[in-house]
């Protein structure tokens, strides 16, 4: 890895990893109610 | 190394490689689905291609999260390397295992006659602007698209034809398909299912990963810091014995790039770390029949001058060395590619 791959990665990866376990824990957060209403319909086409 | 065009250059430990990973896949995918359809027998076709979408997406994940990992553990851990020689073949089966789950999740709209929802789910711009309501399948296209780049310009042809920093820059890409992954996961199918092994497994692929990185990026600072430059630029490396027989010390040079400073018995050479074939860390590979040997695929390099042995026509910089006051110390300014600098020291 050269040095100005370093540090890209050195850069990029840490708010990567911190966008993206904000993101899960909002989205965990976040998540419904297991008991909330049906989606509409469109919705409900969820694998 | 090659000093001619083949497709695929294949031998025993490639053969073996891919053997071992078709196997590791089928037999994840087949046990996921048999025990998923003995549990809880699907109940019409939508479910039973639901199986399938859930298998095959399951299994992407954890070939993401193992290739990202298997950078960290081959330098924290040389028993790892085998499973760096071929990860661009686990790259490009990853990339199937995940177009198979997009497609089974096209036929499961299709098999209900529902392709316009999902149609209306990608294109409708307004859910754009949530974020629990966001198109997290828009998320896997795009996951899925990198992987598609990356796996369509994984051949040697298109390395050489990028050059290595090109080629590793692009292929850096792959932890915003991993980031993309996770998100698509977690407001997808996280958000419907309340089984407790989805938000478990994210968080523990997704740690596994971060807590390598940063294990083997801390190691690799320390080993940086410990370098150091005498009062006529010159690096002090250390006693000839520090340096491990037929391997090397990699030492930094300030704003320059990583060198490798080998000891073959009472030969001692500097080369630049960067292997002419993929940029991997010559200086973590041994010196074998005579040649410093790259860790990631055999590149292999005379110590004298950095030139691969004839036919091949790879060269490596070089740097002066020399032993001063009983200390290796190496010039941090780069030879020409092939330029002989190693010394014999008494």
């Amino acid at each position: 890895m050269r040095r100005a791959h370093r540090a890209v990665h050195r850069a990029l990866w840490p708010i990567l990893a911190f966008a993206i376990a904000l993101g899960f824990v909002m989205a965990l957060m976040l998540r419904p109610p297991p008991d909330a209403e049906a989606p509409p319909p469109a919705k409900e086409l969820m694998p | 190394m090659s000093a001619g065009f083949r497709a695929v250059q294949w031998n025993r430990a490639k053969l073996v490689y891919d053997g071992v990973l078709l196997a590791g896949v089928t037999l994840y995918i087949g046990t996921y689905i048999l025990l998923s359809v003995w549990l809880d027998p699907p109940k019409d076709e939508p479910a039973a291609i639901d199986v399938r979408i859930r298998s095959f997406g399951t299994c992407a994940f954890f070939m993401l999260t193992i290739i990202l990992s298997i950078g960290p553990l081959a330098r924290l851990d040389r028993r790892f390397l085998p499973l760096l020689y071929n990860r661009r073949h686990f790259g490009v089966l990853t990339f199937f295992v995940a177009l198979l789950h997009a497609s089974f999740m096209i036929e499961w709209f299709a098999v209900q006659n529902a392709l316009p929802s999902l149609y209306d789910e990608l294109t409708k711009v307004s859910d754009y602007g949530k974020f629990i309501g966001f198109p997290f399948k828009a998320l896997g296209l795009l996951a899925l698209l990198i992987l598609f780049v990356m796996a369509a310009t994984s051949h040697d042809f298109w390395l050489a034809f990028l050059t290595p920093p090109v080629w590793k820059s692009l292929h850096m890409a792959l932890y915003v398909a991993y980031g993309l992954v996770v998100m698509h996961v977690a407001l997808g199918v996280m958000q419907y299912d309340r089984n407790p092994v989805i938000p478990v497994m994210l968080a523990g692929g997704f740690l596994c990963v971060t807590v390598l990185h940063l294990i083997a990026g801390w190691r690799e600072r320390t080993g940086d810091l410990r370098d150091r430059l005498s009062d006529d630029g010159w690096f002090s490396v250390g006693a000839p014995l520090s340096i491990p027989d037929k391997a090397a010390r990699i030492v930094a040079a300030p704003g320059g790039e990583r060198i490798a400073v080998f000891r073959d018995g009472a030969r001692i050479g500097a080369l630049s770390n960067l292997c002419a074939h993929q940029n991997g860390p010559i200086g973590e590979g041994r010196i074998i029949d005579g040649c410093v040997t790259c860790p990631w695929h055999g590149y292999q390099y005379r110590l004298e001058d950095g030139c691969a042995p004839a036919p091949f026509t790879e060269k490596l910089a070089t740097y002066r060395v020399r032993v001063a006051r009983g200390l290796v110390e190496v010039d941090p300014r780069p030879l020409a590619p092939g330029t002989p600098a190693a010394i014999r020291y008494e």
